[in-house]
């Protein structure tokens, strides 16, 4: 083997490694740089006409297409239905509710587990417009009490108005800001 | 899948059957075939380079642990379909180099078999990886594993301890964590630290409310009662006892590293670290007074170059070796099979990233760096994502657990801290810290399954 086909092999090796680690940085790339603004298609109707310019792709437009069922259905069924028992006690807030912004007047039903909210796909609540962060804030629930927590967003999460910066207790009917789209919890 | 005209019934049932395949998993597939790619390539040219012939031989054993690994990416398309399609590949290619480096050390020693540290680690990572596997399906909910938490604790503490008892301990360059039983050697500290973590993520979960409300400000900084600092204390003793009766000041580090940091994220105080640095830096600056081998690992790290710490007994001798190794390899390395590593005390363990910056330059070690960092984030954005606290900070544990070792090697080697021996994660020989590490995979890979990534309301402007 000569000395050159060998300077050739090990500089590809280099090569091949580097690419591997590229190509899973790109498949990260979304996690790792945070989500692109994206708009949906005209099939949405008016909602999307203030959006900036962007290439919509296919699984983001149909998610928000199947928004309204996905926000009733799916968390019904996911969800433990409540007993009798929490109903009995203290009032705990069991819906989310989109008092305005885009999607005003839909419903999201809370169960157990914490509710991420931001702008990437695997949000809980996805918000996509130009104030909101990748990973933006999430509500916990904390014994029998939902409290909203930052994740160190850019342009911040207000709970009535005043900028959210510890882990608050959001009281039940009081408007949470994120970018423009303002949520209340409801019993 | 494509309807056939002759027999549309049939093809509808298997339709209802067969699950659509998951695209994270094929995402997986595609990167774990480039990784037995990159393992069989180094191979090869560490072949070529030695020998300047290819050995059909060792390929075909290190073929068989690459159908291992595939292996448990099929299985992970059954029991785990939704985890984490980076874990698995990342980990294999760092196997499949580290593997490729011994076998490279082995050559230049002339040593071939089973006499050679190559086929026992390809022997351990097949056991590794079924023991990884064994772990994926026993444990389908992470949530057991907060329940036997004190259990964690106890076998975590045992586990410390097997090394000190008289019999089965055994001393290997002065310090005592290994025990023997028959010809066969173990590291049980390794095992312990996966323990620990999942002890220290159940403990913390329950006593975070008192660890981290309560307190005074002093000085903008939220101080914790004193009767909170119980647990603290007693983890820096037991990391101060494994410094002083096992003489290992790594181990020591890497448990004491690991309760502060998961303290921290599990508070979300300063003053825990505060603490934590205070007392570790304090501790290690008495040992560094008064224990002879901690004394000598920092001269050594501070007067490298001086010909009287160059030559004394437990002097700088492996450590300017490594450093002259990797400047022989400057940016591109000397191409695998053309260096000398081994000129380097132990290149094949805890000096096996200095035997890569010789062979693969600059260039190699940071792209072996990179993959650990990727490692790490999956690890970190999997507690991120975790849905419930045991699993966030068991996550991140585990996570930290890697990164540390990855610093205090990488950073003993290099002359950044003093140098302690640990072993870099999934490359340097040794089949107990093989073992733990491919668990520690395992359960990342179940932790990232029980991560459900579906938005429930997409709100677009």
């Amino acid at each position: 083997m000569s000395e050159l086909t060998l300077l050739i092999l090990r500089i590809g090796f280099l090569i091949l490694l580097w690419a591997f680690v590229f190509a899973i940085v790109y498949a990260l790339r979304s996690d790792l740089f945070g989500q692109k603004v994206r708009r949906l298609p005209a099939q949405n109707g008016a909602s999307a006409a203030s959006a900036p310019p962007a290439p919509a792709p296919a699984p983001a437009a149909a998610g928000s297409a199947t928004a309204r069922t996905e926000a009733i259905a799916p968390p019904a069924a996911a969800a433990p239905t409540p007993t009798a028992q929490e109903v009995a006690d203290e009032p705990v807030a069991r819906r989310l509710v989109i008092t305005s912004g885009a999607k005003e007047g839909m419903e999201l039903e809370l169960g157990e587990d914490q509710l991420t909210i931001g702008r990437s796909a695997d949000s809980g609540l996805v918000i996509r417009d130009d104030y909101t962060s990748t990973h933006h804030a999430r509500l916990m629930l904390w014994s029998d009490q939902w409290m909203i927590q930052d994740l160190d967003s850019t342009n911040g999460t207000f709970l009535n108005g005043k900028r959210v910066s510890i882990p608050t207790p959001v009281p039940l009917n009081t408007p949470v800001s994120i970018g423009t789209t303002t949520f209340e919890l409801r019993r | 899948m494509p309807p056939t005209d002759s027999l549309p019934t049939f093809t509808k049932s298997i339709a209802i059957t067969v699950r659509q395949p998951s695209k994270l998993r094929n995402l997986e597939l595609f990167l774990l075939l480039v990784a037995i790619g990159i393992s069989a390539t180094a191979i090869v040219l560490v072949q070529l380079g030695v020998n300047g012939a290819v050995d059909v031989g060792v390929l075909l054993q290190a073929g068989a642990l690459g159908m291992l690994a595939l292996g448990m990416h099929v299985a992970l398309r059954v029991v785990a379909r939704d985890a984490d399609p980076f874990i698995l590949p990342i980990a294999t290619t760092l196997n499949g180099i580290g593997i490729a480096m011994i076998y490279r050390i082995d050559l230049a020693r002339g040593l071939s078999g089973w006499e050679g540290l190559a086929v026992r680690q390809m022997v351990w990572a097949g056991v590794a990886m079924i023991i990884a596997l064994g772990v994926i399906v026993a444990i389908r909910n992470h949530r057991v594993l907060a329940r036997y938490r004190y259990v964690a604790m106890f076998v975590g503490i045992a586990l410390l301890l097997l090394p000190m008892l008289p019999g089965i301990g055994l001393t290997l360059n002065g310090a005592r964590l290994w025990i023997q039983v028959g010809g066969f050697t173990f590291q049980p500290g390794e095992i312990a630290k996966i323990a620990l973590a999942v002890f220290f993520a159940g403990y913390l979960v329950t006593a975070r409310d008192s660890l981290s409300l309560t307190g005074r400000r002093i000085l903008g900084l939220q101080l914790p009662r004193a009767r909170d600092l119980g647990p603290i204390l007693i983890i820096w003793v037991a990391a101060m006892g494994v410094l002083i009766f096992q003489r290992d000041l790594g181990t020591s580090l890497l448990y004491f590293g690991l309760f502060v940091v998961m303290i921290y994220v599990s508070t979300g105080r300063l003053s825990w670290v505060l603490i934590g640095l205070g007392l570790f830096l304090g501790g290690a600056a008495i040992a560094s007074r008064t224990l002879t081998y901690v004394e000598g690992r920092f001269a050594a790290w501070l007067d490298s170059f001086n010909p009287e710490v160059y030559d004394a007994q437990g002097g700088s001798y492996q450590l300017v070796q490594g450093l002259f190794g990797m400047a022989h390899g400057g940016l591109v390395g000397r191409g695998l099979g053309q260096g000398d590593p081994t000129i380097t005390p132990l290149a094949e363990s805890d000096y096996i990233i200095a035997s890569l910056g010789e062979e693969l330059g600059l260039v190699g070690l940071f792209a072996i760096l990179g993959l650990y960092l990727l490692f790490v984030a999956r690890g970190f954005r999997i507690g991120f994502n975790g849905t419930d606290d045991f699993g966030r900070l068991l996550a991140v544990g585990l996570a930290f657990v890697i990164v540390l070792q990855v610093f205090v090697v990488v950073g003993g080697v290099t002359r950044v801290i003093p140098l302690t021996g640990l072993t870099t994660p999934f490359l340097a020989a040794g089949g107990s810290s093989l073992v733990a590490n491919w668990i520690i995979a395992a359960l990342l890979l179940r932790l990232s399954d029980e991560v459900r990534h579906q938005p429930r309301l997409v709100v677009d402007e």
